[in-house]
């Protein structure tokens, strides 16, 4: 698809701003009521996501070029998925996927921000998008005893992701998570040094050739090796096996699951049990990448049938945000003994992002920070001690956030409180 | 007159680089046309910049930097409709997005105070913890709070909540001069409980039936009558979008949808359910909009309208109650039976059935929800046919008389056929009531030449010939001088406020009315 | 100067006085305006003849002034602020021109009283939201235009109710009509396309009838209006609470209002209720006071055609319920008065002229708006500003009407005194304009200004005085209607 394959889904736009808040059935008052951190910050209509269906329209028609202020409004975005989710309650017509046409679209035009441009060489060259300093000398497997799934027989492979793989402080992450899964008698291996970047941000940063490259030879590593099942704790990760891989034809019969949905089925077959208590008052951070942007991919080839109404044939079913990962990280958490998970307000399909997704991050670290820091009064606000989460980049997010600012909530990943309570 | 660099500088003056532009980028967002009669072009036409204000004395200045500047201005809110847009060059948009406080709420005293980017849904939601709630405007809760901010004001709770024209208390209002006229109590005493004196009231300026749609200057906040809320202060939801529905169906409450044989009927029963007060809320919903407003998608729309007409045999209404005590809420539902069975109204089956479905329906008719559904989904445009506001049966004739028009745009392929029923409604106990012709249609000039010409020319001319009064449709020079000379000459006189209080011409008036000679 | 023999033309020589007492009556009212001989009273029949009498004074320029009710006048509004003015005296007009039940409204001239309307109403089972005991020569148009606060705050959605449509004829000599009355078509043709003349707003973006109102007659002269009714109750339950502590009268009144319980609701001071009850007669005032306590509640629970009994008997006991939350003690009577007679008294009209006039035979009235949370200290400070200029504490009689379902609320101070005591009249007039300041200093919203303090009130608020000229100079721009009232 392209830009101009939306175009009919832009125009049914109706500017009813819904776009920026959370599902309105949903609001509970003046604060925690907003859904996209663009429209938040910025306030122009532009930065919302009907303002970016103009935007986008606009490009098609010619009214715009790939001008530095478009290029600011484009990647001013934390590709959350969030106005789609709320667009969706009450329209039939894609956002977020226009949303991503348009970077695309920048990028075939060599349209696009010099620190992307950065890391996408080096993704060209090492196949990760976070440049992997000192993973030769330190890795996160260091001293533990790992199978290579490209030259081992396994049945699930861990992907652990360059995110995590480049920052020690996250390491703890896969360690329990491997620690976990070897304690459940998984035959599980990884890539170590060897493993590449799923692609999913290069292609979320308009970058579609790459990761279209990138998803070819990954998906080649993972069909020789014969598994059968692909694990990963990083959210992003999990969107992209899950979700891309599978809408661009690679995914085959590999079944992709996060380390929570892997975890919360180890629980309930007996193979680990948290025993543990761990007694702390959390609640939960759903990552838009596990949870609204999750959701399975509809397969789906037709046209819209001519009149008066939007109406496909085939018909066709719209991704809402409402079969993402939502239930198993809480079933996780609810298992782990003095647990108690106490949500804040935004949840599921309408959580508001951690600020660091769609190149944010790296592109406008002030933006990320400033959105980090919402979601962080938020869980303070619940009255919970530690907010958890299930993304190594919203983790990332959190402390990084934290570190400017007074208090005293503890941020973690599920896993390592499972490791906690099972090891 | 277009904005120079020197001008462009004043302004960012005044609110900081950050919150101008007149990139095309950022105009182009806004230039994307509303879904309200869509399909003559793409965008609407150029202005020359959008800037965000962030206090009642920014927008102070713009407006007199406009004057200074003999520059045009257009303040809006949320921007959903078209008349947020401006005619042509030379126009400074004001987005008062960053105006979005609630300033107060008077429990005691029964009103709240906002700015005008608060939306409906997060005042509602303000108020039901304190065991309060305000109307909410028909076309949703994403748009303004603000009484004076949308065209009409009337919403699904007028029944018992009343509309925008007669909840509107105090007003912070910016003229087009750039002076601040503190309506009422506000700039007596500083507080917000009346907007009327001393002497006689300036809310007889500012609005009547409908609001100035931008062609009046800006006004930057005012109070609302808010009313009492016997629900719980938050209703937990299950469920995922699109598909939520109440964790429990909230006590004392009911809703169900009836037909009944005739208009006659329907509106003997309307008449009774308000002389007998017993409604929450009775909009006379028809089978196309409850199909869309409880499916989730176009597809199940579809089955959906075609499963209810079969049970819908004429006119219908969603009736809901609130009891204040159970006491009060069992003898609500025996009125409203005994009213059914002498009207020979039929709960109509199937639509709420199901517990989940009802609550449901019933939180979204609430929190004004459904509308973005009812109304746009199909195609996301609309057009259509909006009465004034007067007696029940008046606005329901009207309006009816303008759904046979609709039959043949669907005869002729150029709308979506979801029957040609209207939908009326009754507030404030039936002492009014109100009618909608709704008009879905994929945009495209043929259907909106058709609307704004054909089929504008045959309501209007009903509207007039038939004394129906001035529908709400009429706003602009051409429409307000075609009514008018039938209709007391209320154009000369609007004129008349339109010259006075803005004699440079500074707000945009395209939606509202000119001085034009 | 305006010709006589053109007045007498368009009104005929009996409705044409240029001489004798009727003059002096209309040169001064019971308030502190200074008395201005008219230069004749016109008494026209129809709006045609209204409408020419507007027209020759706009080629003369001379100053016009509406008067609808009968004597006596309290307020200064109708005496004329110049000289040469011609009063228009509209009550001769007196037509109840249409009844409909259906719709709930009732149209009538400037002439009729709230006895005539009430009686021609209630056949049609309809009644009107009243003020309190208007006298007898008060005209229903005329209380409407006031603003004048009503009786039965639970129907008054709006502080323009009961008021709905009027027949205007501005001060350019113009007919309008406003709201939905504007048009299309006569009111013959609306009524029979089933209009009704009941929606008061626009017509389209603005609110003429709002403008009209509480202007003291200087836009224009109003020929009818509309007002809408509501139904006469089935069965009625009224009561009484007595308190020594307005906080907690007024915090029932806010619950019983806002959950819709109550009809008919005021407080009223014990001064004022037995003043109401005691008719003329001061030994029966005296006693009935010392009796009752110094607050008390008023609110009558009604219902209407669809199980009455039921509705009464529920009603009652959720407002028992919030009777025992609140700590109050609502009762069927209270020193002897019962308030099933104090509520049929309230339902009508006053039997005479006026009730305030009974005590002292002079009365001055301050009023304005508040919210309950304001009320004790405004009282307190009325108290204070009274004992200052030596006004008996005791005989100040004190009305309080929560209005707009609850949102505010009118307090009214009666400072009873003999009007014919020049000294006595001069303190209480010290002691109004003295009270007022202070009562303003306190944020006493004064939306109603009249006599003397009314440059004080306007003067507060000079965006809004500069905005009511802009209309002013729309619809009356030779100021000739009723120039020198408010800030014209």
């Amino acid at each position: 698809m392209a830009l101009a394959d939306y175009q009919q889904d832009m125009e049914t736009c109706c500017r009813c701003s819904a776009c920026k808040f959370i599902t309105l059935e949903n609001v509970k008052g003046v604060e925690n009521s907003y859904i996209c951190p663009s429209i938040a910050r910025y306030n122009f209509h532009g930065y919302s996501g009907g303002g970016r269906m103009g935007i986008g329209i606009a490009l098609l028609e010619k009214e715009l070029d790939y001008s530095d202020k478009l290029l600011e409004v484009v990647y001013n975005c934390q590709m959350c998925g969030g106005c789609d989710v709320s667009c969706k309650y009450a329209m039939d017509m894609e956002v977020f996927e226009p949303i991503s046409e348009v970077r695309i679209a920048c990028v075939e035009n060599g349209k696009t921000l010099p620190v992307f441009d950065n890391m996408m060489e080096g993704f060209r060259r090492d196949g990760r998008l976070v440049p992997a300093a000192g993973t030769r000398s330190k890795n996160w497997f260091d001293g533990r005893k790992t199978k290579d799934f490209r030259q081992q027989k396994v049945d699930v492979i861990f992907h652990v992701g360059c995110r995590t793989s480049a920052d020690p402080s996250l390491w703890k992450v896969p360690q329990s998570s491997l620690a976990l899964m070897q304690k459940a008698g998984i035959n599980v291996g990884i890539a170590g040094v060897e493993e590449q970047c799923c692609g999913g941000r290069a292609y979320y940063l308009g970058y579609k050739a790459d990761f279209l490259k990138q998803a070819e030879y990954n998906m080649k590593q993972f069909t020789q090796s014969g598994a059968r099942t692909l694990v990963t704790g990083c959210a992003e990760c999990y969107q992209a096996f899950r979700v891309l891989y599978d809408r661009f034809g690679f995914k085959g019969n590999l079944e992709v699951l996060h380390t929570t949905e892997f975890f919360a089925r180890l629980i309930r077959e007996g193979k680990i049990t948290p025993s543990k208590k761990i007694n702390l008052n959390v609640t939960y951070h759903d990552p838009c990448y596990l949870g609204r942007l999750g959701e399975p991919w509809i397969h789906w080839k037709g046209k819209q049938i001519p009149g008066q109404i939007r109406l496909f044939d085939p018909p066709r079913e719209f991704r809402r945000g409402s079969y993402g990962v939502y239930a198993p990280p809480r079933e996780l958490l609810k298992s782990l003994p003095g647990l108690t998970l106490t949500e804040m307000e935004r949840t599921r399909e309408y959580a508001w992002c951690c600020g660091a997704g769609g190149g944010v991050k790296e592109s406008n670290p002030d933006f990320a920070a400033w959105t980090a820091d919402i979601r962080l009064k938020e869980a303070e606000a619940s009255g919970a001690e530690a907010l958890v989460t299930a993304c190594p980049g919203c983790e990332n997010s959190f402390t990084s956030a934290l570190k400017g600012r007074k208090s005293s909530i503890q941020i973690y990943d599920i896993v390592e409180l499972l490791a906690r309570s099972t090891l | 007159m277009t904005l120079n660099k020197s001008q462009y500088a004043a302004f960012e003056d005044i609110v900081g680089q950050e919150n101008i532009s007149s990139d095309p980028v950022i105009l182009y967002s806004y230039a994307w046309r509303s879904g309200l009669l869509a399909g003559a072009t793409k965008f609407t036409p150029r202005f020359e910049a959008i800037i965000l204000p962030a206090s009642t004395g920014e927008v102070q200045a713009i407006v007199r930097l406009c004057n200074k500047f003999k520059l045009q201005f257009k303040a809006s809110s949320t921007g959903w409709g078209s008349y947020s847009d401006v005619s042509g060059p030379g126009v400074v948009r004001i987005d008062l997005r960053r105006m979005n406080k609630i300033i107060e709420i008077n429990e005691k005293n029964m009103y709240a105070v906002v700015q005008p980017y608060v939306i409906g849904a997060q005042l509602q939601a303000e108020l039901m913890k304190r065991g309060l709630n305000c109307n909410m405007c028909g076309a949703g809760s994403n748009c303004s709070a603000l009484p004076i901010a949308a065209h009409q004001g009337i919403g699904h709770m007028s029944q018992s909540a009343s509309y925008g024209e007669r909840n509107l208390l105090a007003v912070e209002w910016v003229t087009p001069e750039g002076e601040i006229v503190r309506l009422g109590s506000l700039g007596s005493s500083s507080e917000w409980f009346c907007g009327d004196g001393p002497g006689p009231s300036l809310r007889g300026i500012i609005r009547g039936n409908v609001v100035p749609l931008g062609g009046l200057g800006v006004f930057t906040a005012a109070a609302a009558k808010i009313y009492h809320w016997p629900g719980p202060a938050s209703l937990p939801l299950d469920g995922m979008s699109p598909r939520y529905s109440p964790a429990y169906y909230p006590e004392n409450f009911y809703i169900g949808f009836y037909s009944f044989s005739s208009m006659d009927a329907l509106d003997e029963a309307q008449r009774l359910v308000g002389e007998s007060e017993i409604a929450f809320q009775l909009m006379g919903f028809n089978a196309a909009m409850a199909a869309s407003n409880i499916a989730t998608s176009n597809e199940e729309d579809v089955k959906m309208f075609q499963e209810f007409s079969k049970y819908v045999k004429g006119p219908s209404f969603m009736i809901s109650l609130a009891g204040n005590s159970d006491r009060d809420f069992d003898y609500k539902m025996k009125i409203l039976a005994q009213i059914i069975e002498k009207t020979g109204g039929q709960l109509i089956p199937h639509i709420l059935d199901d517990p989940k479905v009802a609550s449901g329906c019933l939180w979204r008719y609430i929190r004004s929800t459904g509308s973005i559904r009812e109304v746009f989904r199909v195609s996301g445009c609309f057009g259509g046919e909006v009465g004034q506001t007067d007696v029940f049966r008046l606005m329901a004739d009207y309006i009816s008389v303008s759904g046979k028009n609709k039959v043949d745009l669907i005869n002729r392929g150029l709308a979506y056929n979801d029957g040609f029923s209207p939908f009326t409604q009754s507030f404030e106990h039936g002492h009014y009531g109100h009618g909608e012709l709704l008009i879905r249609y994929m945009p495209n000039p043929a259907t909106f030449r058709t609307l704004t010409q054909e089929f504008i020319k045959q309501a209007n001319e009903t509207a007039i010939r038939d004394h129906f009064g001035v529908p709400g449709h009429v706003f602009g020079d051409t429409s307000h001088d075609l009514y008018g000379p039938h209709v007391s000459n209320y154009h000369i006189w609007l004129r008349r406020i339109k010259k006075a209080f803005d004699p440079n011409g500074v707000s945009e008036a395209s939606h509202y009315i000119t001085g034009k000679e | 100067m305006i010709n006589k023999a053109e007045l007498a033309e368009i009104v005929g020589t009996d409705n044409a006085i240029f001489e004798g007492p009727l003059l002096k009556e209309y040169s001064k009212d019971m308030s502190f305006a200074h008395p201005v001989k008219p230069a004749c009273v016109l008494k026209p029949k129809n709006a045609e003849e209204v409408s020419r009498i507007i027209n020759l004074a706009r080629e003369t320029l001379t100053p016009l002034v509406p008067v609808s009710s009968g004597q006596p006048h309290f307020r200064g509004d109708v005496i004329p602020g110049t000289g040469g003015a011609v009063i228009v005296d509209l009550s001769d007009m007196k037509r109840i021109i249409h009844i409909d039940r259906k719709n709930r409204v009732v149209m009538f001239e400037p002439g009729v009283n709230f006895g005539g309307l009430a009686s021609a109403i209630a056949g049609k089972g309809l009644r009107l939201n009243m003020p309190l005991l208007p006298r007898r020569s008060k005209s229903v148009v005329g209380s409407l235009l006031e603003r004048e606060p009503v009786l039965m705050p639970k129907y008054h959605w709006d502080i323009s109710d009961p008021l709905a449509c009027t027949e205007v004829i501005f001060g350019t000599g113009e007919q309008f009509r406003t709201g939905a009355a504007a048009g299309s078509g006569t009111l013959e043709e609306q009524w029979a396309a089933g209009g009704a003349q009941k929606e008061a707003a626009g017509p389209s973006a603005s609110s003429w009838y709002r403008l009209i109102q509480g202007s003291q007659g200087t836009m224009g002269i109003v020929t009818w209006a509309s007002a809408r009714c509501e139904l006469m109750p089935s069965l009625e339950e009224p009561f009484f609470v007595g308190s020594s502590h307005l906080e907690k009268l007024l915090e029932a009144v806010h619950w019983l209002l806002r959950l819709r319980l109550v009809n008919e609701c005021l407080v009223l001071n014990n001064t004022n209720l037995a003043l109401i009850m005691a008719a003329n007669s001061h030994q029966k005032y005296s006693r009935t006071k010392e009796d009752l306590p110094p607050w008390i509640l008023f609110f009558n629970i009604a219902a209407y055609d669809f199980l009455p009994g039921e509705r009464i008997k529920g009603q009652t006991e959720d407002m028992r319920e919030l009777a025992q939350r609140l700590g109050i003690d609502p009762v069927k009577a209270l020193s002897g008065i019962t308030a099933e007679r104090f509520l049929k008294l309230i339902q009508h009209p006053s039997d005479e002229p006026c009730w305030k006039m009974n005590y002292k035979g002079g009365c001055h009235d301050i009023f304005f708006l508040t919210i309950f949370d304001k009320l004790p200290n405004l009282i307190q400070t009325m108290y204070s500003a009274a004992a200052a200029a030596d006004y008996p504490g005791t005989d100040l009689g004190i009305y309080l009407q929560p209005i707009v379902q609850g949102v505010n609320c009118h307090c009214e101070f009666n400072l009873f005194y003999n009007y014919q005591d020049p000294a006595e009249a001069n303190n209480i007039r010290d002691l109004s304009i003295s009270a007022t300041k202070k009562l303003l200093s306190q944020g006493a919203f004064f939306s109603r200004p009249y006599g003397e303090c009314t440059s004080l009130i306007m003067n507060r608020d000079a965006a809004t005085v500069n905005a009511l000229k802009k209309v002013k100079a729309i619809v009356d721009p030779l100021n000739i209607m009723n120039p020198g009232k408010l800030c014209f």
